[in-house]
């Protein structure tokens, strides 16, 4: 059983908590002039993603979490369950809707992702950071509003719902930021 | 790499200041500064405090020991010279700990450290709080200072007393402040002690209002907690108050940042002795190479005068000074920058 000294704590650190993956969000140590040292940490547990705070007494040993980010292509999707593909062996994982979460709304065929597995299953898919959507509707632009000073809603081609400039129309291909979910510009070919 | 320095030249200016001032101080109060070896055979045996070595390498001669190690405080020596009749001193001294980075550790740091020749520890208090005041003030809005002993502050926040507590009723404690399975059952009571200071008590102290003035509630004071319990004495005389043992040691606290340590110093060789052949067989237990004592600091205890001393972390002390996040701030080239 691999583990981790307190003395090794960072963040992006992956220990085993309670049963769960987690991912160290914080690490902060204690340690008085005269006394023991602690190390307070925020984790993150990669099941639930919610944030939960721990201490340990410094020098102590933490179970290691065999979690790794690997770079998978996205495939389809069969109804239940998502399908990615490693570029290199062609090896293919799947994924329930538990591990795909939010992502779902920037899955978009062929697109590269980043596919968290614990002990070889998916735990979490992260979207590119930048994806390129068609949008499928959305109200008739302005005609010579080129100022983006405005907004109106548009659906994107994988569902999800974005703020856009008002001379945005139907079928143009847009660039989105997927971490704050906001429009970035048209995409250039 | 950065071959640059972290800190602006504003706190690097601030540091030259502030040093220039506290040596002012000591030389209207006619204190002495005085300069002591960095490099000793032996060190503290606390088994909480680790001491950088090096090897002495004899070119010309061979000495007893190769071994030396960095001081941590220069707390041996000077008392040697207080026990040789210096009289009131005090040092300006670069030590170093093994192993203690974070935003408001450097392995590398600054030590204010002086002994008043009659004093207690009371008497002391007030002469740092006079300092402190005095150099904190123009830069930052502070309110009346509080002195509050170890046993009151454990009584208000926890509702617990210290030194009579058991351990179950540490455990439920600990377990109440969501902090339970941190130790385990065995561990002896000061642990658990230093568990719920350092993660309840220790970040309200110097901040918020203890005594319950909203009107001043989140300005930031000086906080002098006094009369550990008996059992975190260090090098401190221990005394008996409503039937309970505590150590004449005080810690000055500010935004929850603790700033110093100071004692009402013991001065007898015998006890001194029994308390370092603990700490060294505590790091024996626990796995730690023990410390070869200081026979010439312990040989001095006996003639040390009645004095009370302490030590102020000068970088934290200017963090706080600047408001700055991180120590790295506050030093030309931290550890990682060296």
């Amino acid at each position: 059983m691999a583990t981790y000294s307190t003395n090794e704590f960072r963040s992006g650190l992956k220990l085993m908590i309670d049963g769960d993956p987690c991912s160290i969000v914080e690490n902060e140590v204690v340690k008085p002039g005269k006394g023991q040292a602690f190390n307070r940490i925020k984790i993150r547990n990669l099941k639930t993603g919610r944030v939960v705070e721990r201490t340990y007494k410094s020098g102590e040993s933490v179970e290691a979490a065999d979690v790794m980010d690997t770079d998978l292509q996205y495939l389809y999707n069969d109804g239940e369950q998502w399908h990615f593909m490693h570029p290199d062996t062609y090896e293919q994982i799947a994924a329930d809707k538990s591990a795909v979460g939010e992502t779902i709304k920037w899955l978009k065929e062929q697109d590269m992702c980043t596919v968290t597995l614990w002990n070889g299953n998916p735990l979490a898919v992260t979207p590119p950071n930048f994806v390129v959507l068609t949008v499928t509707d959305t109200d008739p632009g302005l005609k010579g509003d080129t100022s983006g000073g405005g907004g109106k809603p548009a659906t994107l081609e994988t569902g999800a719902v974005v703020q856009v400039p008002l001379f945005i129309a139907i079928g143009e291909e847009l660039k989105i930021d997927t971490r704050t979910s906001k429009y970035v510009s048209r995409a250039k070919d | 790499m950065s071959w640059q320095p972290s800190a602006s030249f504003e706190l690097i200016k601030l540091r030259a200041q502030t040093l220039k001032k506290i040596r002012h101080f000591f030389d209207d109060q006619g204190v002495l500064e005085v300069d002591t070896p960095v490099l000793s055979y032996s060190t503290i045996p606390d088994p909480f405090i680790e001491s950088f070595q090096t090897r002495y390498l004899p070119l010309t001669q061979i000495m007893q020991n190769d071994n030396y190690y960095l001081h941590t405080s220069p707390e041996f020596p000077m008392k040697r010279l207080l026990a040789s009749g210096s009289g009131s001193i005090y040092q300006i001294a670069k030590v170093f700990r093994q192993g203690e980075i974070s935003a408001y550790h450097n392995p590398e740091f600054t030590l204010l450290e002086w002994y008043r020749e009659d004093w207690d520890h009371h008497r002391l208090m007030q002469e740092v709080n006079c300092l402190l005041r005095g150099l904190l003030s123009p830069l930052i809005d502070l309110t009346n200072t509080v002195f509050i002993s170890y046993q009151r502050v454990f009584q208000e926040q926890l509702g617990i007393n210290p030194h009579t507590v058991s351990k179950s009723e540490l455990i439920a404690c600990a377990k109440k402040q969501g902090l339970a399975d941190v130790l385990n059952e065995q561990e002896d009571n000061d642990l658990f002690l230093e568990l719920l200071f350092s993660h309840i008590i220790q970040p309200c102290l110097g901040s918020k209002d203890s005594a319950g003035q909203k009107s001043t509630a989140n300005k930031p004071y000086l906080c002098f907690l006094y009369h550990y319990p008996a059992s975190q004495a260090s090098l401190a005389k221990i005394s008996t108050e409503n039937d309970c043992l505590v150590a004449e040691r005080f810690e000055i606290f500010i935004n929850g940042i603790e700033l110093g340590n100071g004692f009402h110093e013991l001065n007898n060789t015998q006890e001194q002795k029994a308390r370092f052949e603990e700490d060294n067989y505590n790091r024996k237990v626990a796995g730690q190479a023990e410390i070869p004592l200081d026979e010439r600091f312990l040989n001095s205890l006996n003639y040390l005068p009645q004095c009370a001393g302490v030590a102020v972390g000068i970088d934290r002390l200017l963090m706080v000074m600047s408001q700055a996040k991180h120590i790295n701030e506050v030093i030309a080239f931290p550890f990682d920058r060296a």
